[in-house]
Parts: structure tokens; sequence; C-alpha cells
């Protein structure tokens, strides 16, 4: 199953599940969404709920956080989440807010979601990764999945939250194939938001990402055993709450710590999580600095040769690993 | 913004609407007839040989027209009908415009003695908030900008639950957490207020979609939302409209033009014919009414819930106002405007006064009621206000509440828990039980 069937699915079974889900954004419905992730919902539930907006982030994450405060349970779709900027006062004031400022009488069950993070060749406008923007507000909670059955089971979780949901997607991903348990193609499988997923597991150095770097990730983990290295790969699918106590372990286990994601590197999840490791009691464990493998702190160009160099790569991963051990081949 | 990704989903669909035939050459005479008559399959514009640029929504360079029932001393105007009244109606509404002010002063004051961090007040827009809010139902969902206390008012919310929140004593339903004049009620219907401006506006057509979808509220309920003129130039503003009549659902928008913004006087802040001018231009009905008239703003916004609710869409009435009040206790308008000004407003042309005038001549008010009333409104006033002045704070404990609905996260138990070991080990030295003595229940509600 490709991760855009997944999430496809996701939002199918829990728009069957409860009539108050609804979905909107721009060119969901007839369109079938500008990446086809809403394929066909139209025609399954028809325009009531599958709506289609003018060109406004801020008007319609607006009118979706209105109808979450009024007891509707809607799927806010960015073409990107570099356009939901434009609406970022409506994610992070109102409905991030809204449930401690009324003291706990409107909650905010609102899902805003989208492609996150660098595509291809598209430009500094359009390759930006918000999981440290989102990451760092109260009252979100943050999801960054990487796998079809990450995003089946974290969406479905999502749009049952009660709070609201941040769904950072990724393009490249979306055609993307998985492999699916039966259990993940259950109506009910739902993946807890705040828990992160080992999804190898290994002795000598922890990888810790999220989104598209845990495929490079488990790929640089591949290479790594080739020089008789075990990694292990923590895929931490949500961020925010971070699942800090996953990465503790693991760290007590390995003694070594390395970040990876495609956001900058200031301020960001990589820096987070090395911050808490420092003042946990990892830091005892840690027989090497924890290093940060991240996006190049510029704004994405847009020439090939250029942008390839301002994301990590597999080969990034197993370097810095190394360098982690201490290793020089 | 949006270039590169949207474009690659603009390639128009293929519309439906050209016949093969018209391309067939014994239809020419049918291409030529619509080439004169459709100018677009998107438009019915009609063809014009006139090279003329507009500039108005008369069509005759006027600016729109204000509604009014009223005149300075209470009579209708000519042509002008009286909206349906009765005399407990008409007194209830002068009692709460005349509770709003009395409120206000009180609660001005107390910020002033640095009893409260903030407040705004509501004089001179008396007639619009109270006026408009007796046109709405109880039921109907208002969403508020932050000067419509007289709503809450008018439906009898609690003063009570008003100094509750401005002074953030435990018994407010917020606990404490939002600034004073920030109000919210489930029960009454009434949007917790958003300090940032203008966020209200598209929300107010996401509640009104949610309304359309909710069987039991479906055709009886509207979403109400107050904005100034100066929150009317955030781009929120803009795409709320849009989306409420794009994706129509019964909004009554209420635009208070009280003539400035802080200290931007509405004049700097369009170019334009106000408020109402923009209201055709994204389709919705509209009304300019006389702010300053009690009797119009209520016609007017009976009328206009009346269309909300039939037509399942939204409304625009923009109410001129003066604004006689500071924007608020953190503004000193005489920085910015001359004190005879608002003197000459007040004394020309003061809502409250009006509206007595017309409830005098209908035989419904008298001068001795007035003096009653005033008392009693004081009293009342000052009652609920010591209450509250006098009332403990939230419990400690509700720092750490309700930032997620449902399980609290790790981290906050985890602070939660530092706190718990740190009060039961300190519990006892001056300064912590000093700091403790302020909160409701003292900090058990963590020590537990």
């Amino acid at each position: 199953m490709t991760v855009r069937e997944a999430l496809n699915a996701a939002m199918e079974e829990e728009m069957i599940r409860d009539e108050k889900v609804f979905i909107l954004g721009e060119e969901v419905a007839r369109y079938n969404g500008a990446y086809k992730v809403t394929k066909g919902l139209l025609d399954k539930f028809g325009e009531k709920r599958v709506v289609d907006t003018p060109i406004t982030e801020m008007g319609f994450a607006g009118l979706a956080t209105g109808a979450a405060l009024a007891g509707l349970r809607p799927i806010c779709e960015f073409m990107t989440m570099n356009f939901a900027m434009q609406a970022i006062d409506q994610i992070v004031n109102s409905a991030g807010k809204t449930y401690y400022m009324s003291g706990g009488n409107v909650p905010c069950p609102v899902v805003f979601r989208g492609p996150n993070g660098a595509a291809m060749g598209v430009g500094a406008q359009h390759s930006q990764d918000y999981a440290a923007w989102y990451g760092s507000v109260p009252g979100l909670k943050v999801v960054s999945p990487w796998s079809a059955e990450d995003c089946k089971g974290l969406l479905k979780s999502a749009i049952r939250d009660p709070n609201p949901v941040v769904f950072l997607e990724n393009e490249m991903l979306y055609g993307i194939s998985f492999p699916m348990t039966s259990e993940s193609m259950s109506d009910e499988f739902l993946i807890p938001i705040g828990k992160a997923k080992v999804e190898r597991e290994g002795a000598d150095i922890t990888i810790v990402a999220h989104s598209k770097m845990v495929t490079h990730s488990l790929e640089a983990a591949d290479a790594l055993a080739k020089d008789g290295i075990k990694a292990e790969v923590i895929n931490l699918r949500s961020i925010r709450p971070l699942d800090i106590d996953t990465i503790i372990k693991s760290v007590k286990k390995t003694n070594r710590l390395v970040t990876v994601e495609g956001g900058w590197p200031g301020f960001g999840v990589g820096s987070e999580i090395c911050a808490q490791i420092v003042e946990s009691e990892a830091f005892d464990y840690l027989d090497a600095p924890v290093e940060r493998v991240t996006g190049a702190d510029i704004p994405t160009p847009y020439a090939a040769n250029l942008e390839a160099l301002a994301f990590p790569e597999t080969s990034t991963i197993i370097k810095v690993a190394k360098r982690a051990l201490y290793r020089s081949n | 913004m949006a270039v590169v990704c949207k474009l690659r989903s603009i390639i128009p669909e293929v519309p439906n609407l050209s016949p093969p035939s018209m391309f067939r050459p014994t239809a020419f005479s049918t291409l030529r007839r619509g080439f004169a008559t459709q100018l677009l399959p998107t438009s019915k514009s009609p063809i014009s040989p006139s090279l003329s640029f507009f500039n108005s929504v008369t069509g005759d360079d006027t600016q729109i027209p204000t509604y009014r029932v009223l005149d300075g001393v209470g009579k209708p105007i000519e042509g002008a009908e009286i909206p349906e009244i009765t005399r407990d109606f008409a007194r209830k509404m002068y009692e709460k415009m005349c509770l709003l002010p009395q409120m206000d002063t009180i609660l001005y004051n107390s910020q002033r003695q640095g009893k409260i961090s903030f407040y705004m007040t509501s004089h001179g827009e008396e007639a619009a908030i109270v006026g408009s809010a007796a046109g709405l139902d109880f039921e109907d969902e208002a969403l508020a900008q932050y000067r419509e206390a007289g709503l809450l008012l008018w439906r009898d919310y609690p003063l009570d639950s008003i100094m509750a929140q401005c002074f953030g004593s435990h018994e407010d339903s917020a606990k404490g957490r939002q600034m004073p004049v920030h109000y919210g009620s489930k029960e009454y219907h009434f949007h917790t207020i958003s300090s940032p401006l203008a966020t209200q506006i598209p929300q107010a057509a996401g509640v009104a979609f949610a309304l359309r979808r909710t069987p039991s509220r479906r055709d009886k309920s509207i979403a109400a939302c107050y904005f100034g003129e100066g929150a009317a130039s955030e781009g929120d503003f803009h795409a709320g409209m849009l989306l409420a009549s794009t994706i129509p659902s019964p909004v009554l928008f209420i635009a208070r033009n009280n003539g400035f913004a802080i200290s931007t006087p509405a004049a700097e802040q369009y170019h334009g014919d106000g408020i109402a001018s923009r209201g055709p231009g994204y389709g919705v009905d509209t009304i300019r009414v006389d702010g300053n008239d009690a009797l119009a703003v209520l016609a007017a916004t009976r009328e206009a819930r009346k269309r909300c609710l039939k037509g399942g869409r939204a409304v625009l009435m923009e109410v001129m106002t003066y604004r006689v009040g500071h924007h608020s206790t953190s503004d000193d308008s005489f920085a910015y405007r001359a004190r005879s000004e608002v003197e000459d407003r007040k004394r020309i042309d003061n809502p409250i006064a009006r509206f007595r005038l017309f409830l005098e001549s209908q035989g419904w008010w008298n001068g001795e009621e007035e003096e009653e009333l005033k008392t009693r409104l004081k009293t009342e006033v000052m009652k609920a206000f010591k209450k509250a002045e006098s009332a403990p704070r939230p419990p400690l404990g509700e720092m750490f509440t309700d930032i997620y609905a449902g399980e609290m996260p790790w981290n906050l138990k985890e602070q939660k828990e530092e706190l718990k070991q740190l009060l039961n080990k300190y519990k006892d030295y001056d300064g912590y039980k000093k700091e403790l003595a302020k909160f409701t229940k003292k900090g058990e509600d963590v020590m537990q």
C-alpha cells in the first residue's frame, strides 16, 4: 500500500465511522486534491463532507477551526505546509490555545495536514520543514509519519484526538509502497500519538529520524552493518509529544546518538532531542558528542546540484555515524 | 504565494458549456449571436460599448445610505417604521444599555487603581451592542471581538461571572487564563474572545457551517460575528467574508464602525465607502445602520437574521457609531483627538438618551424610574465587584490542566510531579507559605 493510499484509507474509514468528520481545502473535492490524497472521497461522501474552498489558507483554516470549536471534526488539507504559514495564527493562536483559554470548556478537534519539507526542484518557498515550528507550541500535537502503516494509524488517531493535530506528510513518500500487516489494514488500527517506533534494533549507535529521513537512516544502517556496526534506528512518528523515553532507553544501550532531519539545524527537532538527552540520565551514558544531521542552514536552492547538497543523504548519515563511533573507515 | 504548486492544478477542466454544434459551419449565426451576448463561459457580464469606470456600489457616486428609525429626540423620522416592540422588551433594552456604562465605569476605575490589569469600555456604543444583541436569538452563536460585553448582559449573563473573569478569580469559568474582557461561555453561546484581531471572522463561517450540518440547529440558529472597522482591514475579514459566501453559511457579520482603531481614524483605515461597500463584492446582502439608534439596530439585526436563515447565507451590517471612551486602559485618546470632539459627540448624539426619549414618548419610562434604576444598577455592580475582588484565585494545579483535552502528556505530568516534590519539601517555609496562601486549596491539590 502506498502512503497516499494509506492516508486516503484513514480518512475514508474515519468519515464512515463518524458523521462529524469532514475534509476541506483547495481542490480536495472535484480535483481529488493537488496530490490526489483525497481521491474518490467526494464521490463517496458528497459535497457536504468534502469541501472545495477558495484559495485562502487563513480563511479555510479559520473555517476549520470554527467548525471544530462548534463540534465538528474537520480535516484541513493544505496544498503544502509552506502555504499554511498564511494560516499559522489560526493554528497556533486559536486552535492551539482555545481549550486552555476557555478553561477546558471548548475543545478544538481539528487535523491540519499536508506535505511538509523538501520535495524536489520546488525552491526555497516550497521546501520548508515545519516540525520544529509547530513542535514548540503547547496545545498542539504534531505528527510526522514515515511509512504507510504510520500514516494510516496516526492519521486515524489524529482525527479521533480531541486536540488540534498538525499532521506533516512528505510529498516524496506519497507514491512509495510499504508492506501492510493484516492488523494495519483493519478499520480499528490506531497508532498512539506520542510514541516512537524502533524500526531496527542495534547495540552500537542510535539514529533518530522522522519522515523521509527514516528511509535514509535505514539505508545507512544497512551500510553500517556491512562494516560490522549495529545501528538502532528510531522512527520518531510524533514530534509533540516527543517520545524521549524511547530515545533515552536506546542511548543507554548504545551510548551514541545521531539525529537526522530535513529541517534546518537551528532550534530544530535534533536540537531539542539533544537538549533533552543531556538533561536526562542518558547524558552519563554518552561516549561521544551527540551529532545532528540536518538540512543546510540556507533557503533551499532550486538548481538540482545545489539542492542535492542542501539535504542529508544516506552517505551523510553513514559518515556522521562513523564519526560518532570514532571510526575512520 | 502558492505559485509553483498551484500552477500544477490550474489547468482548467473543459467546461461543459460549448455545444459541439457551435463549430459547424451551419451554426455560424449561433456562433455570432453567442459572441455578441456572452463574454466568457465563466461570466454573465453584459457587453457594453461605453468606456466607463466605476467606483461606487450605489451607482451614482453617492455614499451608501444609513438606515435610521429615531431622530435625535427619539421620534421616528419621516417614512420610518417602528419595529415591533413591547414595553417590557424596550425597557429591558434600556436597562441593559444603562447597566453597561455603570459596569464599565467601575471596572475602568478598578484598573486605574491597579486592581485589574486591563479593561475596555463600551461608552458610546451601547445601542450598537445591546440593539444588535436584542435582535438575535439567545442560541445564536456569538463570536465577538472584545467590546461586546453588552451582548452578554442582554443574555442575562451574571455580573458575578463578568467580575470573576476580569479578576481571574476561582469562579471564572476560564480559570483565570485570559486577560480581562476576554469572556467566553458555552452556555450563553458566546465564543471565547481571541486577542489577535479578526480571527473570529473566518471562524464564524466555520461555526455557521457546523450549525447547518447539525440537524437540531439547522434553520434555527445563526453565527453572529462582531468586529470593528479596523479589524476589517485584516486579511481574515476578506477571507471570512469570501468563505461564508462561497461555502454558504448563515453568518451575520456585524461591523462596529466606531470611528477609531485605537488611534487610527476610520478615514485612514480605508479609502472606499466604509465596510458596507465590500459586502456586494462578496455577493453578500448588506446594510448600513445608524448604530446610535437602538431601534434601527434592532430592526436591521432582526431582518438580517431572517435573511441569514432563509437563504442560509451571510449578511453584512455596518453599524455606524462613535467610540466615546478610550480604546482600552492602555490608551489615552486625547493624544489624537480633541476632548471637545468627544464631549460634543456625547452631548449631540447620546444613544442612551435617544432611546430614553423614545421610551418616554411611549409613556414607558419616567424620571423617577430613571433614578431608581441608576441606584439599583450601581448597587448590583458594586456587590459583584466586591465579591470578585476578595475572592480567592484559581488553584495551583490548574497550571497544568486543559493544555490538552484527554490524557495529560508526560512532560506536563513530570513538571507537576516536580512541583509536588518541591512543595512537600518546602511548604512550611515562610516564603512558600506566603505564596501558597494566594491559591484556592493553598496548593493542596498539587501536594497530594
